[in-house]
């Protein structure tokens, strides 16, 4: 009976760490990272077809400019919100992507530490196109004067405006943000149809909306040293009551905008109960696809002027390249290959209006200038400042963005029924919090 | 059977001593005297049990301890995503208390956490006993109580956001239509009802793990025991508490324990249904967490965040398995 | 509940029926609202006014599933998975139940403390560790690599509440059995497995269903679609600010039925009584 005992735990034993360790058994078989000359993560971009030319563009460079054989390419499709997640956890281990889309703080987060590839040759060369490039889109790639990125997207904010509406009640778009809330409370029919639909959750969404309105008031968060934050000033407050009047006075914003993701304004403006809507064209290229009558009823237009005129906001999207990996100039080629304008442009095209270009001379083009919408688009993507205003986006202003401080801040006033001063104080101490602590680093 | 009065289980179920009954129905197998415990068996056993517990230790010792004592070391260390670290002892902990966010989060967190739990074993008993009772296809109700637990939290928790929704969501509209309000009421949106919304997702999505393992626990009870104590005279709540309570008592406990564990660290729900808000109502430590860690990248503080209530639900866990572990020991 | 022969019985039924069809509303309607939303057109579930029912009922969306992405083959994956990690956390729990719950030996307490411990780091923060352990072994993108990072979640799991399980099997059972000449192991197999068979299946569908609807690890730690699972697969349907409603809760609905089915079938095995007949007989 003892012996049995003994020989039962050996033989168990025995099988129990065999079948541990089995795993590891099969590890030659797997994937090994560096086997791969090319590593590219795709983020999904707005239409399959654009998805798919992507694909093929990848593929087309590996094999006719790079010499690659297919095996040697990674292609990996990597949705939106875990791609930051993924890229942050490769970047612990080691073993980044080669090439990847980034927004743009990442571009500035990553550059600034040093994990990212000099690009300016590349910029450089883009800007000698004819007719350039919109050099709005700069300030997100530049660090400390070299391009550590190569934009590919000018992204504008427009208004997105249902001209029925307006239409029926024979009122133009308003001009300015005191015409806007006249116009407002003529065109809603609360509690279906609210006219504003301000993106007022604790999402990126909402720090755009907000600040693209206080812009328009004369303030800003940060001066342009990226340095002295300005979030408490006068002009600020006033953009601030201005918000808070249209939520509690007037009443044109809808209350459950308070808890809106990113998409929550897209919802609202597709289901036809936001008039007004504050977002880059994603709205527009989906209407495109799936719900033309819609398209055929809005109008995509510059935001409306405060006391100090108007100001729009642009995200600018580009390329990075990650400096840990041992095929660099096949990292760089893919770019280049990318941004060739004549690969570009069928991208561009591809995903109906989403993506702005970044050559200026490719909106000559049909697409943009035969349709009425996009006619503000040029100018917008010429002055449009990004979120960081008067800042650049710097990895300071990424976690300012990433953490929500200004969506916080005014659900204090708007939840918490806060003094618009108050709040901003409260809010102008958190960002120099962060602003400090990324400076001193 | 019974050998004498004084081991009548109906006696000493009356005196209120539930183990008794347990001990004496099975008087039938031979009166077995504690077995001699000398050394050679005790060596036996112990090496038995490793040999037993390789695997599990293997994995708790690979893919847990190394991870929890890199999160561990990373919240002594002043670390961002990418950079190497800075070894800052517990400053990132101190920043923590006295940020002022922490005593709200705080209270969130055990609030939720605690109202939760409470109301997945509330319900979960109810319908364990429910489907405990003898009825046609309860196989199927088993079945269909089961499924929101076949559903992914994520897919529940975006689903229970549309049904929240204020004008295209369920509840409104069927409020609505069926004239039972006027008004669109804001759930995620008004700071008095979202953390309820919350719980109540947390809740439907969770108590099929209470109500199933309860159940488990249920089918393994012998009829006998409650047909003893009927004849005894015991009304159906006695026999609740003195036949089927102490038999479960420490599938409750473990049933508890692992809940209060993934509830008070689960951040899906609060995620994806509210981001903390609205201003702040909904914030708990797994969320800040993860804004920290992943939304302003700073590994350290995360690591911090989340560990903050770790000395408590330790002693929590010791506390609690004290009990467990000593009644094995009988 | 046990049969009284009094007229309580009867009460207690009805009480049980009523709450019992309390409980099935509570527990199917957002379900019921999960499928109905995807077989809503898109101009439905984008409607100006929602519909309690869908007006025009359509598969589009499931056909979109299929179409735009290779569903099956992530259905294939995620049963590899959770296959694996269920059979392999049934075989580790049981084994490490039954030395905790009925051996004594050192570090036992520390043990199954550390078994519960362990899950107080939340996946959210280990998963980046975790990934520079599958570097390493370059399990990354693999369905081995997957399955590891289960384990550390399944196997203390499954432990701990089969432990919890075990202890309520009368110990003068196995005292007899060893008596009579049974090993160690021979109890396990022969006297407390068979009477835990419920314990045992509700284990294997929770440590099944978890690795069915895992989501964190199988979107960081896999990337190619020979290996995705479907949890990574319904991310598909949110592209930045746009999501997809109809085809996401079809694919979900889809992904749900699975672990539905598996339980309905093995409801067999969680019998009732059948415990005690080992003693009476």
């Amino acid at each position: 009976m003892h012996g049995m005992h003994r020989r039962d735990v050996l033989k168990l034993a025995g099988a129990a760490g065999v079948a541990a360790t089995g795993p590891w058994w099969r590890v030659g078989r797997s994937q090994a990272q560096r086997a791969k000359k090319l590593v590219f993560w795709h983020l999904p971009n707005f239409t399959p077809l654009a998805d798919q030319l992507q694909k093929e563009q990848v593929y087309e460079f590996a094999a006719k400019h790079a010499g690659l054989k297919e095996s040697e390419v990674e292609y990996a499709v990597v949705a939106g919100e875990q791609a930051n997640a993924k890229l942050a956890a490769s970047i612990e281990a080691g073993n980044p992507p080669d090439v990847i889309r980034l927004y743009e703080s990442n571009v500035q987060f990553y550059g600034a530490q040093g994990h990212l590839i000099d690009l300016t040759d590349q910029v450089n060369k883009m800007r000698r196109e004819p007719k350039g490039i919109f050099e709005s889109s700069m300030a997100a790639v530049l660090y400390k004067g070299r391009a550590l990125g190569v934009p590919l997207a000018v992204n504008p904010w427009p208004v997105h405006a249902r001209l029925d509406l307006l239409e029926q009640a024979k009122v133009e778009y308003p001009k300015t943000w005191d015409e806007f809330i006249e116009v407002s409370k003529k065109i809603q029919s609360p509690p279906r149809l609210f006219a504003f639909g301000m993106c007022l959750g604790l999402v990126e969404d909402t720090t755009d909306n907000v600040m693209n309105l206080l812009w328009c008031y004369g303030g800003k968060m940060v001066e342009s040293d990226n340095k002295t934050v300005v979030m408490n000033s006068a002009a600020n407050v006033a953009g601030v009551k201005t918000i808070e009047a249209m939520f509690k006075t007037h009443k044109i914003i809808p209350q459950g905008a308070i808890s809106w993701d990113n998409s929550g304004n897209n919802k609202a403006y597709q289901s036809r109960q936001a008039a007004f809507v504050m977002n880059p064209s994603s709205i527009y290229a989906y209407l495109d696809s799936n719900d033309k009558d819609l398209q055929k009823r809005t109008g995509l237009f510059p935001v409306p002027a405060g006391p100090k005129g108007t100001v729009n906001q642009i995200d600018t999207w580009s390329y990075g390249a990650f400096k840990k990996n041992p095929y660099p100039d096949i990292a760089k080629g893919l770019i280049e290959y990318f941004m060739q304008p004549a690969n570009y442009d069928r991208i561009i095209q591809s995903t109906g209006g989403r993506w702005v270009p970044v050559y200026k001379r490719l909106f000559d083009s049909p697409f943009w200038r035969e349709k009425p919408e996009f006619k503000h688009f040029i100018n917008m993507a010429e002055t449009g400042v990004p979120v960081s205003y008067a800042g650049s986006p710097t990895a300071a202003a990424g976690e300012v963005l990433n953490t929500h401080v200004i969506p916080k801040m005014i659900q204090r006033v708007l939840v918490d029924n806060w003094e618009a001063a108050k709040a901003l104080e409260e809010c102008d101490k958190r960002i120099n919090e962060i602003y400090a602590r990324h400076n001193k680093a | 059977m019974l050998t004498s009065r004084a081991h009548n289980p109906r006696v000493a179920l009356s005196a209120g001593q539930p183990d008794a009954l347990r001990e004496e129905l099975l008087v039938r197998a031979p009166a077995t005297a504690r077995r001699p415990r000398h050394s050679a068996t005790l060596r036996q056993e112990a090496w038995l049990a490793y040999g037993l517990l390789t695997p599990t230790l293997l994995v708790i010792v690979f893919l847990v301890a190394y991870p929890f004592a890199s999160a561990i070391y990373l919240s002594l260390q002043d670390k961002m995503v990418g950079a190497p670290g800075r070894f800052v002892a517990l400053d990132n902990y101190l920043d923590l208390l006295r940020d002022e966010v922490f005593l709200r989060t705080a209270w969130n967190s055990v609030l939720y956490t605690a109202v939760a739990i409470a109301l997945k074993f509330a319900l979960g008993l109810t319908m364990a006993l429910v489907l405990d009772q003898e009825r046609r296809v309860n196989n199927f109700f088993r079945t269909l109580l089961f499924v929101p637990w076949a559903v992914p939290v994520v897919i529940v928790a975006l689903n229970w956001r549309w049904i929240f929704d204020d004008l295209s969501g369920l509840l409104n509209n069927f409020l609505i239509t069926f004239h039972l309000t006027s008004d669109i009421i804001s759930w995620l949106s008004d700071p008095r009802l979202a953390m309820g919304c919350v719980i109540a997702v947390v809740v439907w999505s969770g108590t099929p793990f209470y109500s199933m393992t309860f159940l488990a626990g249920l089918q393994a009870i012998p009829k006998e025991l409650y047909e003893a104590a009927e004849i005894d005279g015991a009304s159906v709540v006695q026999q609740f508490f003195f036949v089927t309570v102490p038999r479960l008592r420490t599938i409750f406990l473990t049933t508890v324990m692992l809940s209060t564990i993934w509830t008070a660290t689960n951040l899906q729900f609060v995620l994806i249904l509210t981001r903390g808000g609205p201003a702040s109502r909904t914030e708990i430590f797994p969320h800040l967490a993860y804004t920290t860690a992943l939304g302003a990248r700073r590994l350290g503080m995360g690591a911090a965040v989340s560990l903050v209530f770790f000395p408590l639900l330790v002693v929590l866990i010791i506390v609690l398995t004290r009990r467990m572990l000593r009644q094995a020991d009988e | 509940m046990p049969r009284t022969r009094s007229g309580s019985r009867r009460l207690l039924k009805w009480i049980g029926n009523v709450l019992l069809v309390l409980l099935l509303v509570w527990t199917l309607v957002p379900f019921y609202w999960m499928i109905v939303t995807s077989l809503k057109p898109d101009r439905e579930i984008y409607g100006f006014e929602a519909t309690l029912y869908p007006h025009q009922p359509t598969l589009v969306g499931y056909a979109r599933v299929f179409t735009t992405t290779p569903f099956l083959k992530y259905v294939r994956n995620s049963a590899i998975i959770a296959g694996a990690n269920t059979l392999a956390s049934l075989l580790f729990g049981c084994l490490g139940a039954y030395a905790l719950a009925r051996l004594r030996f050192p570090g036992r307490a520390l043990i199954a403390r550390g078994l519960v411990v362990s899950y107080l780091v939340p996946p959210a923060l280990l998963f980046i560790p975790l990934f520079a352990v599958l570097s390493v072994l370059r399990l990354i993108d693999t369905h081995q690599g997957l399955i590891l990072t289960y384990f550390s979640f399944s196997v203390p799991f499954s432990t701990w509440l089969l432990m919890g399980y075990f202890h309520s099997v009368p110990l003068e059972l196995e005292e007899a059995a060893l008596v009579d000449g049974c090993g160690r192991l021979g109890t396990l197999f022969r006297i407390i497995l068979p009477m835990s068979l419920p314990a045992l299946a509700v284990v294997a569908f929770f440590a099944f269903t978890q690795s069915w609807n895992e989501f964190l690890y199988a979107n960081v730690f896999v990337n190619s679609v020979e290996v995705r699972t479907i949890t990574t697969g319904l991310t598909l349907f949110i592209v930045e600010d746009v999501f997809f409603w109809g085809p996401m809760m079809g694919a979900a609905f889809l992904s749900a039925l699975p672990p539905l089915v598996v339980y309905l079938i093995f409801q067999r095995w969680v019998v009732k009584g059948l415990t005690l007949g080992a003693v009476k007989g």
